[in-house]
């Protein structure tokens, strides 16, 4: 810098004195300079960026999952307003309560694709095993939602401990599961977890199971965070939908 | 780099400031429309399912 602005000077005497001479001597910046200074501004850039996508998972996805997820409850809801009757799937089985977790309802639509559970919503699985459903005399009905952004409809999954309720509501029926046993953080090949008969969790016996999963610690999914229920009773929904004593 | 940009936009401080705005919301958009969504399926912190791969 100081070569530079000593030869500016030379110059500036060796020729009449210029006017102008502060603005070209700005320009005149080495090429180190020049690179280095490059180089620092995509650096604060790329980190900018990075807490965008901060900003973008844990804030914007939710904003565009609950929106997404209110549209087809509602659908499904309307679908639903002639009160009862036979079980219906179009867009939605139906939804999970858990007051544990207290975030309200969650709708149940078929499948575990991320585009499916991005909308905010939970999903039973239909691969690598497929699923049972409530309705079902015996079997695992297996859920599966976000932690973390999309929603975040299983982010205080911590929060369930044995003894709570988990409740799925279907058009016709109120389905009161127990939870007994909860799995804290397992591999996420752990298959095993989802079987028809969850050995993991204690039990022996066929029966109608209930399996939520999804992924631990939070903002990572390093792990897969599992709780078990056991059905323990179902209750005809009536004509105001009257939740179970569970939900009030 | 951004210093650059700032020389070639036209108008003078005020419309200079207000373009820059435009293209920083422009930026933005493209990011949480396009790169991000992209870019997340690929990144290790949103995967809820077990499965067997």
């Amino acid at each position: 810098m100081a070569a530079t602005t000593e030869d500016d000077e030379k110059q500036a005497q060796a020729e009449t004195p210029a006017p102008a001479a502060p603005a070209p001597r700005r320009r005149a910046r080495g090429p180190l300079a020049t690179a280095v200074s490059v180089f620092g501004e995509l650096l604060i850039t790329a980190g900018i960026v990075l807490g965008l996508f901060v900003v973008y998972s844990l804030w914007w996805t939710n904003v565009v999952a609950d929106r997404e997820a209110h549209k087809q409850s509602e659908k499904v809801r309307d679908r639903w307003a002639g009160g009862p009757g036979s079980v219906d799937t179009r867009g939605g089985i139906g939804f999970l309560h858990v007051p544990a977790m207290g975030n309200g309802e969650i709708l149940v639509k078929p499948g575990t694709d991320s585009k499916l559970l991005n909308d905010g919503v939970a999903g039973y699985y239909k691969k690598p095993v497929k699923s049972a459903l409530p309705q079902d005399k015996k079997g695992n009905f297996a859920l599966a939602a976000h932690r973390d952004g999309h929603g975040a409809k299983f982010h205080k999954i911590d929060k369930i401990k044995k003894g709570d309720a988990i409740v799925y509501e279907s058009r016709d029926k109120w389905y009161v599961y127990k939870v007994y046993a909860t799995l804290p953080s397992t591999s996420k090949y752990n298959v095993k977890v989802l079987d028809p008969i969850p050995k993991e969790s204690g039990a022996r016996k066929p029966g109608r199971y209930i399996t939520l999963t999804t992924c631990t610690p939070v903002f990572t999914s390093t792990y897969r965070y599992v709780v078990w229920g056991k059905l323990e009773r179902i209750e005809k929904v009536d004509h105001d939908r009257t939740p179970p004593a569970e939900l009030q | 780099m951004y210093g650059w940009i700032w020389r070639h936009l036209p108008g003078n401080a005020w419309v200079r400031a207000l373009i820059s705005l435009v293209l920083v919301f422009a930026v933005v958009y493209v990011l949480f429309q396009y790169v991000f969504p992209w870019a997340e399926p690929l990144l290790p912190f949103n995967d809820v399912t077990v499965d067997g791969q």
